[in-house]
C-alpha cells in the first residue's frame, strides 16, 4: 500500500455512524460489522481521495498513540475492509492530492 | 352462504387470506387462531398452489424491494407484492397452506416498511411493560419464557417491535419457537420495559448496551435476509431509533424465577 492508492467506499455498502461508532454491513455475506471510533474514523476518511499516508496523518493528530503503530493498524484495517469488498483500492490519478 | 375468508393480525397488520381451498382454510385458521381477527384488512394475501416439490439443495431465504414491489422467498414458496396496491401473491408449494416461514418473513418485511423489526426474541409481561429477551438458538429465549408464571408471554421465539407515540412496543406473533402452540396463545402487545442480549450462565449478571451494540447485537436477531443493500439500510436506521429509545442489557442468567425480581433492579 503506497500513496500512489485511494480507497472509495462501495456504492453499494449499508453503512450507519452513531456517535462516534459506525456500522457497516456486507451485503453479500448478510453480516454487520461494528467500528470503534478509531475504525469508524479511518472509514470516514476512506473518501477515494486520500491516501494511507494522509489517513495516519489524520488519524495521528486526533488519537494519542505512536505514528507508527497507527500506520501499522490503519493499513491492516483498510486491507480487511478491502477484503471484505466493503472498499475498493485504487490508483489515485497523477497529481490528486488533498 | 359465501365462505369466510380468514384475516390474521400481527402486530397491527392484518391480512385478507384468499384463494384457500377448505382444507387450507381449515389449516390456517386452526395454526393461526388466538390471531384471526375482524379488523379492516391491511393487506390482501391471494395464494395459489403453482409450485411442485423440487429435489435438491435449497436456497437461502431472500428478500429483495425495488420501486414499492417486493419479493420474498423461503423455500418452496415465494410472495410478490404491491406496497401501494396493498396485495400479495403468495405462491405455495407443497406444504402447509401459508407457510408459517414465508408468512413471518412477509410480516418482517411488511413491518419494517412501518419502522418496527420482527425479531428473534421472547418476551413477557411483567408489571408495567414487557421484558423482551433476543439471542440466537439456544441462548435461553423459551427458557425464560417457561419461567413465566401467570405473567402474559407474548411469544417465546418471534417478536414483533413497534414505535408507538410513547416509546417502542412488543407485540406478540404466532411465529412460535420450541415452546410450541402454547407460546402464542394470545394477541396481546405491551410497551418495551426493557431489551435483554440473553447469554446462560450460573448466576445472574448484567451489563447494560450502548445504542451501538443495541444495533450489532440486534441487527442478526432480525427475520429478514440482509442481503439486500436497501433492506440492510433501512434496518439500521429502525435499529438505531429502538437502540436510542429502548434501555437494553447483556444478561446472562440462571432459569431462576428470580429472574423478574432481578430485572426489577436492572440499572
Amino acid at each position: 500500500m503506497d500513496s500512489t492508492e485511494s480507497f472509495p467506499l462501495r456504492k453499494s455498502v449499508p453503512w450507519r455512524t452513531l456517535d462516534t461508532e459506525a456500522l457497516v454491513v456486507d451485503v453479500k455475506g448478510g453480516l454487520l460489522y461494528p467500528l470503534n471510533s478509531v475504525g469508524a474514523r479511518i472509514w470516514d476518511l476512506c473518501d477515494g481521495a486520500r491516501s494511507v499516508d494522509e489517513i495516519v496523518g489524520v488519524i495521528a493528530d486526533e488519537f494519542a498513540a505512536p505514528e507508527t503503530t497507527i500506520r501499522t493498524d490503519a493499513i491492516e484495517f483498510i486491507e480487511r475492509l478491502a477484503d471484505a469488498k466493503l472498499i475498493s483500492i485504487e490508483r489515485r490519478r497523477q497529481g490528486e492530492s488533498r | 352462504m359465501a365462505e369466510r375468508t380468514p384475516r390474521i393480525d400481527v402486530a397491527g397488520l392484518v391480512f385478507r387470506v384468499g384463494g384457500l381451498a377448505a382444507a387450507g382454510r381449515a389449516w390456517v385458521e386452526e395454526r393461526y387462531g388466538p390471531f384471526l381477527s375482524r379488523r379492516a384488512p391491511t393487506f390482501g394475501v391471494q395464494v395459489r398452489v403453482s409450485e411442485r416439490y423440487r429435489p435438491g439443495r435449497m436456497p437461502r431465504p431472500s428478500a429483495a424491494w425495488h420501486d414499492g414491489r417486493f419479493a420474498l422467498a423461503s423455500h418452496p414458496s415465494r410472495a410478490d407484492g404491491d406496497l401501494a396496491r396493498r396485495r400479495v401473491a403468495f405462491r405455495a408449494g407443497p406444504g402447509p397452506a401459508l407457510n408459517p416461514d414465508l408468512f413471518r418473513l412477509l410480516c418482517s418485511f411488511l413491518l419494517m416498511q412501518k419502522g418496527g423489526v420482527l425479531i428473534h426474541a421472547s418476551a413477557v409481561v411483567d408489571g408495567s411493560g414487557a421484558w423482551v429477551f433476543s439471542g440466537p438458538s439456544g441462548s435461553g429465549k423459551t427458557t425464560i419464557a417457561g419461567l413465566a408464571g401467570d405473567r402474559v408471554v407474548l411469544n417465546d421465539e418471534t417478536i414483533a417491535l413497534r414505535p408507538a407515540p410513547r416509546g417502542w412496543r412488543a407485540c406478540a406473533t404466532p411465529f412460535y419457537g420450541s415452546g410450541g402452540p402454547s407460546m402464542a396463545r394470545v394477541n396481546d402487545s405491551a410497551p418495551v420495559r426493557g431489551l435483554c442480549f440473553l447469554r446462560k450462565s450460573s448466576r445472574f449478571a448484567h451489563r447494560r448496551l450502548t445504542p451501538t451494540e443495541v444495533v450489532s447485537r440486534a441487527f442478526p436477531e432480525v427475520m429478514l435476509p440482509k442481503r439486500d443493500a436497501r433492506v440492510a439500510e433501512r434496518l439500521l436506521a429502525t435499529l438505531a431509533s429502538l437502540g436510542a429509545a429502548v434501555p437494553a442489557w447483556e444478561l446472562a442468567f440462571t432459569p431462576d424465577p428470580a429472574i423478574w425480581s432481578y430485572l426489577d433492579g436492572l440499572d
